[in-house]
């Protein structure tokens, strides 16, 4: 590739912006709200503090190694092998969050919009966008996203707006919850929504300018946490602490209320387009990561016959949960768990990087 | 058939071609155009594709000799017989009814030399023929000369043939492209050369209106189909030398005159590099209008975006190409390719720029609301009627219910019927004579969509629906992109049908996707929001900025010099303060 | 290459249409709810009612006046919400749709045994929208319905949007869509309300008495415009049905009836009063009125202070007013007169306003939200959990101050007596 592709850091922000606040459309104002009660927004604000605090640890440490991403790391500490573990790693994360996000939207979109389609029916569109965005490839998706993320912003701070009115302060109220320990310390695994910053790792040898990456890292962290913040915010707001609970799609819950007027009322439908782009978006670049990353990893050639047979491997595993509570489920393992590959993982690549010499291969020059 | 199942499910390496994309200037130019190749690849094409690199002309003449050998290569004679012969057996004389043959004598110092004209009758224009080469040859060529004439060539063409273009050919070939383009060839007893002076003189049509594109405000002059007057039009607006009309042949039989328009000191070399390089490389037979070019200079046939230009007026070619682009006109054809071109210059009329902002902004918007309409409107009813329908205002679900309720038909099935009923009477509408016409848009509006409704057939929610989406086509400023949409409309609706919004979004972003990966001369179609360029370059964007605050050309282009015009442009506003001085002008 | 491509395009175009159009339902393919009626059912848990609307009359312009003529009204005896409408799904052509009904109205009867199942199925699904009203019919839900006669309208779904939102200019009733009535349900600071709903009975205008009406509580000689529950309203021709008034719950279950003066009060403390016309008595000449328009000028606060572990609720109102009428004639306009009015008025609120707080402190029913603040000063949901506001709500004590400014008189400034052969009259 002599034209490599590059992109600014807005396309980057949001795409980054993308694949960390989808589950936003998901559940996790509940979550937060199951976590720390009445105090969820706190619990926001705290963790995306936490991912500020820990990507900057990750940025000094990434200085030295401009422009790789984490299996060029993985390469240059244990070479191959060193590559194909983080790889691995990798493929098996993406691999496992993907149908599973997969599988929560299509759920959604059944119960929201389509109760008498078939689950596979639902499925095919998703994985059909799916299919053609990943083929037309990263150039086009974070070009897309730079156009559709504006739009998707407003029409969810049309949701918010809409929700204002039934919000009242005492819901938030009493203000620390269950206690401090429950959100300062319990609540610490759950700098897990940030998890796709993880992108901002494969996109280091694409961005245009190699000083943007911090300025993509913390912009993305901070909007997506304004995101967020604002989301359980106004969830709390209007729904109170045992109520809100209760509730499986929060922000669609907030979307219900939108009405203004006798004539302008359950325009939920209206905001599925906002959930199923999001949403695509999400699951197209994960999905295009998935052969990307396998692709780099055992140092082929091309990464597009690699699509279809991933897509159907993610179509197919989407399928395995029994249940819409059991795929909850698998998230929610998920989420306990993934800040230690987005954040633990660079962390100790990186320090291990810094003190070892690159391993020199025959053939273990950079890859392309 | 195992062959193509193989084909189908194994994977084939890719083809090495490697899209052009437009960089920025400081790379020279040498290097690219070695490397490049567009949508050909194949191996058959392999060694055209050599010979690509080698030089274009060498090519041309060996793949060319076999049949045309003499044509092409042999030189005029000096014996008059024999050029009259070759002359009689290339134009098929006299079978060909239209070429005109005139032999007659001019007289050189009391030396009868024979001599003939060719031309081809209502090409050329008569009077020049007889006045200003027949009767100077015949007649004048008596007249006492002063001047001692060295050699007869010099004598003739220095003196007896008051012509402002006259050609000096010494191969056929070159008097046979003049003479099929309206020339006059001269051929003269003893020499190895002929004359070809220029008598065009066709019948053609004048400066008009431009059909398609009608503003109220701006210029009224459209492009008419002979190229000399369209590029005059062009340079009428833009009297720069540096604009430079570079003309290149297209076509083996129709040899279509196409010419280049770009201006020198602003346009990126590589994109005239690349534009030259496409346009010599096309071998087709014939070429009429450049909407067959267009669809041979692109790089994807089946997208869904026009991927250059086209255009009637004037002004619109000549802003294009100030800010950097590359105009390219046909002879014969009233429309102007421009390239590259983006998604906001298709949507764009140039009245956005003539009229002033408050009221542009207006426009804009509600031509995008058009636009959306025309391509969404029967999509959403679909969607929202068949599956959201509690998001239908109560009393309106009622009334949509009500009228529904005489027709038999499903309403994807409703809706199809009238959406093509509508393409029917727009597409009849265009071929029907004259006078008939607005009689059956009268036919069709009223009395089919009235007697429709009456008859239960469809509903009237319905007929407004299909009449809005109509009225939001023609919205479209561009003629190409509007196509696009109408087909388009289509695929929205049977989304709609299938999932309702799911479906509608799907549909959006597979087009979204589709749109955003298209690219136009190696311009992304969705810049400047998809790739976000600088902000200098928001002319283009939604919103448009002042005149005066249009200070930077599209950053997309790469132009070679970026600044349109100073920073501050109306110098007039702090003129005490400078005294006068410019300080941005060097 | 174009054989590849249709290769792997036709497949996936078939397999949409081969399964494409699941929830693809026609408009007219569904019969539209627009009010849902429970009652106590005689052999089975519920009774019913639906109220279907009949868009092709309804269009028309057909469906007003008559009873039921832009809608069709049907009733089944079942034991849950979604079984009735399997049952109704049976005899009714189309398929039954929730989607715009605009209110749910209980019976008294089904109300006091508890509707939080009922409610929550409603939450539950997906067709109900937010802003359907609840309501109570202090009879039968099912009689409640069959005498909704829109005059007005022909669209019964705009009668009852638009009457339901009376409150807004009358203050009689309150907002009580589905989602609010949800929210404070299970809210642990507040109690949630409904409509009261109810059907009239005078036929004839000479039948009208006073028995029903609360005005001997209040201690007045004649009763005064709010002082009425639902369907007692001395009224008769067109239309029988009436809202007025609220019904207070505990836990989901009815615990009390308020009418519509206390309805009005209600809001006022709550904060969702908007304007009404306000009847004081005059204070010199106590048989004549002064009307007043009264507006809400700033939200009401709340606080709440536990003295010997039992809570003294102190509420402050602030209202103004325009004055609409000046009966006596009496020159309350001037500068020196205004703050008597102002005063009067105030004391009349006041007045009324403890009386309907005393009356909700025996229903454990915090209706106006007094919990709020308490709920506010506390840090931990523990500690707030500890408190049990509504159970110990009982136990309170009720400060109210009202402060109501008169802004405007109207277009006069004074009232210049009426002259008369006898001399001049001012009332």
């Amino acid at each position: 590739m002599k034209n490599k592709i590059t992109f600014g850091s807005f396309e980057a922000i949001c795409i980054t912006i993308t694949l960390i606040t989808t589950q936003l459309f998901l559940n996790l104002p509940r979550s937060m709200m199951e976590a720390a009660w009445t105090a969820g927004w706190l619990l926001t604000v705290y963790i995306t503090v936490l991912a500020l605090i820990l990507f900057l640890v990750i940025e000094r440490l990434y200085r030295p190694f401009e422009g790789k991403d984490l299996l060029d790391l993985g390469e240059y500490i244990a070479g191959n092998t060193g590559r194909i573990i983080v790889g691995l790693i990798f493929i098996f994360f993406f691999l496992y969050i993907n149908p599973v996000i997969l599988r929560e939207f299509c759920e959604n979109i059944k119960i929201i919009a389509l109760p008498e389609s078939p689950l596979s029916f639902v499925m095919l569109f998703f994985i059909t966008c799916m299919i053609i965005a990943a083929y037309a490839g990263l150039e086009s998706i974070v070009r897309f996203s730079a156009i559709i993320v504006p739009l998707i912003a407003g029409g969810y701070i049309i949701i918010i707006t809409g929700a204002l009115r039934y919000c009242d302060v005492s819901r938030i109220t009493p203000w620390l919850g269950n206690g401090p320990y429950e959100i300062f310390i319990k609540g610490m695994p759950r700098i897990s929504v940030f998890v796709g910053i993880i992108l901002v790792y494969f996109l280091y040898p694409f961005i245009r300018k190699k000083s943007l990456f911090k300025t993509v890292g913390y912009r993305s962290i901070i909007l997506s946490g304004i995101f967020f913040f604002t989301g359980v915010l106004v969830f709390a707001l209007v729904y109170q602490y045992p109520t809100g609970t209760e509730n499986f799609l929060p922000i669609y819950q907030l979307s219900r209320l939108v009405d203004y007027g006798r004539f302008f009322q359950r325009v939920e439908s209206m905001f599925v387009i906002i959930w199923v782009a999001s949403a695509l978006l999400h699951l197209s670049i994960n999905l295009f990561l998935i052969p990307y990353v396998f692709k780099k990893t055992f140092k082929l050639k091309y990464y597009k016959p690699l699509i279809l047979p991933f897509a159907i491997i993610v179509y197919a595993l989407a399928f395995f949960p029994e249940n819409l509570t059991s795929t909850i489920e698998l998230e929610k393992h998920f989420r306990n768990f993934a800040w230690l590959v987005t954040f633990l993982l660079p962390i100790i690549l990186l320090s291990i990087a810094g003190f070892v010499k690159p391993v020199e291969k025959k053939g273990a020059g950079k890859s392309e | 058939m195992r062959n193509f199942l193989k084909s189908l499910l194994l994977f084939k390496e890719p083809n090495k071609a490697e899209k052009f994309i437009l960089k920025e200037n400081k790379q020279d130019t040498e290097t690219k155009t070695g490397a490049k190749d567009d949508s050909h690849g194949e191996s058959k094409n392999s060694e055209t594709f050599l010979n690509k690199i080698l030089g274009s002309k060498q090519d041309d003449k060996k793949k060319e000799e076999t049949p045309e050998e003499s044509k092409q290569e042999s030189k005029i004679d000096k014996k008059l017989s024999k050029n009259l012969a070759y002359m009689k057996k290339v134009y098929s004389i006299p079978v060909n009814g239209d070429i005109i043959l005139r032999e007659f004598d001019i007289m050189v110092k009391d030396r009868a030399i024979p001599a003939f004209i060719l031309f081809y009758d209502g090409m050329t224009d008569r009077e020049i023929i007889n006045n200003y080469i027949l009767t100077p040859l015949m007649l004048l060529s008596n007249l006492d000369i002063k001047d001692d004439p060295k050699s007869i060539i010099h004598y003739i063409k220095n003196h007896l043939l008051p012509q402002n273009q006259l050609k000096e050919a010494r191969k056929y070939v070159d008097v046979i492209d003049e003479i099929n383009f309206g020339g006059c060839g001269i051929f003269i007893d003893g020499l190895d050369r002929a004359f070809a002076a220029d008598v065009k003189g066709w019948e053609h049509r004048g400066v008009e209106r431009p059909n398609s594109e009608q503003v109220l405000r701006g210029p009224q002059e459209g492009f008419t189909e002979v190229i000399r007057i369209n590029t005059a039009l062009v340079r009428k607006i833009l009297k720069d030398e540096n604009l430079i009309v570079e003309d290149i042949i297209v076509g083996k039989r129709s040899k279509t005159p196409c010419s280049m328009l770009y201006i020198k000191d602003i346009t990126n070399k590589s994109l005239v590099e690349e534009m030259r390089r496409r346009l010599k490389n096309i071998k087709v037979d014939y070429m009429i209008d450049s909407g067959e070019l267009e669809q041979l200079l692109e790089e994807s046939s089946f997208s869904l975006i026009p991927q250059l230009m086209a255009t009637e007026r004037p002004d619109i070619v000549a802003a294009h190409i100030a800010d950097g682009k590359i105009g390219v006109v046909v002879h014969g054809s009233p429309f102007v390719l421009l390239a590259p071109v983006t998604l906001a210059d298709l949507l764009q009329s140039p009245e956005d720029a003539y009229v002033r902002l408050p009221y542009a902004h207006l426009l804009r918007f509600i031509r995008f609301l058009g636009i959306l309409l025309s391509l969404l409107l029967p999509g959403l009813f679909i969607a929202i009627t068949n599956f959201h329908q509690e998001m239908i205002p109560t009393d309106l679900v009622f009334a949509i219910e009500a009228s529904r309720e005489q027709v038999p038909f499903p309403s994807l099935i409703e809706l199809l019927l009238m959406e093509v009923m509508f393409e029917l009477i727009r597409e009849a509408g265009i071929r029907i004579p004259g006078p008939i016409g607005p009689t059956l848009g009268i036919i069709g509006a009223l009395i089919l969509g009235q007697a429709a409704v009456e008859a239960s057939i469809v509903s009237p929610i319905l007929i407004i629906i299909v009449a809005v989406t109509g009225i939001g086509s023609f919205a479209v400023p561009n003629f190409a992109l509007g196509l696009s949409f109408r087909v388009l409309r289509f695929g929205y609706i049977f989304l709609g049908a299938m999932a309702g919004f799911l479906g509608i979004t799907a549909g959006l972003f597979i087009q979204g996707i589709l749109f955003v990966n298209s690219k136009s001369f190696g311009v992304p179609i969705t810049v400047p929001t998809g790739p976000k360029t600088s902000a200098s370059a928001s002319s283009n964007k939604l919103i448009r900025l002042p005149i005066w605050k249009q200070e930077r050309r599209a950053d997309y282009l790469n132009t070679i010099n970026e600044n349109k015009q100073p920073k501050v442009s109306r110098k007039w506003i702090n003129y005490n303060q400078n005294e006068g001085k410019d300080e941005n002008e060097k | 290459m174009n054989r590849k491509i249709l290769f792997f395009i036709l497949p996936v175009f078939l397999t949409f249409f081969l399964t494409a159009c699941f929830d693809s339902k026609e408009v007219d393919e569904k019969a539209y709810v627009v009010a849902l009626g429970f009652d106590k059912g005689e052999n089975n848990f519920l009774k019913m009612t639906l109220q279907i609307a009949i868009p092709s009359k309804i269009a028309s312009g057909e469906g007003g006046g008559e009873p039921g003529a832009g809608t069709a009204i049907t009733t089944v005896e079942t034991p849950t919400l979604y079984a009735g409408l399997n049952m109704i799904n049976t005899y009714i052509s189309k398929e039954i749709d929730l989607s715009h009904c605009k209110v749910v109205v209980f019976s008294k009867e089904l109300a006091q045994e508890g509707i939080h199942k009922y409610i929550h199925a409603m939450v539950r699904g997906r067709e109900f929208r937010g802003s359907m009203y609840v309501a109570v019919a202090l009879e039968s839900a099912e009689e409640y319905i069959q005498n909704v006669t829109p005059t007005l309208e022909a669209n019964p779904a705009k009668y009852f949007e638009m009457n339901f939102n009376s409150y807004q200019y009358t203050g009689f009733t309150g907002d009580t869509k589905l989602t609010n009535f949800y929210l404070l349900e299970e809210c642990s600071c507040r109690q949630a309300y409904a409509t009261l709903v109810g059907v009239n009975k005078y036929e004839k205008s000479h039948e009208f008495d006073n028995n029903n009406s609360t005005y001997k509580e209040r201690g007045r000689d004649r009763p005064l415009e709010g002082d009425f529950y639902a369907g007692q309203i001395p009224k008769v021709y067109d239309i029988k049905a009436e809202v007025m008034g609220i019904a207070a719950f505990d836990g989901g279950k009815m615990v009390g009836q308020f009418d519509g003066q206390d309805a009005l009060y209600h809001s006022m403390l709550y904060g969702t009063y908007q304007s009404s016309h306000i009847s004081v008595p005059d204070p010199k000449q106590p048989e004549n009125f002064i009307l007043l328009d009264v507006k809400q000028s700033r939200k009401p606060s709340h606080h709440v202070e536990m003295v010997n572990n039992a809570p003294v609720n102190s509420a402050e109102i602030k209202l103004e007013a325009d004055i609409l009428s000046i009966q006596s004639g009496i020159n309350y306009e001037s500068k020196e007169n205004i703050p008597i009015l102002e005063k009067t008025a105030e004391d009349f609120l006041e007045k009324g306003i403890l009386k309907f707080l005393e009356k909700t402190r025996p229903m454990h029913a915090d209706l106006c939200g007094f919990g709020r603040d308490l709920k506010m000063k506390y840090l931990l949901w523990e500690d707030w959990g500890k408190v049990q506001w509504l159970k110990k709500y009982a136990q309170s004590k009720f400060n109210v101050k009202v402060e109501l400014k008169i802004r405007r008189p109207g277009l006069m400034v004074k009232t210049a007596p009426a002259k008369s052969s006898e001399g001049d009259v001012m009332d």
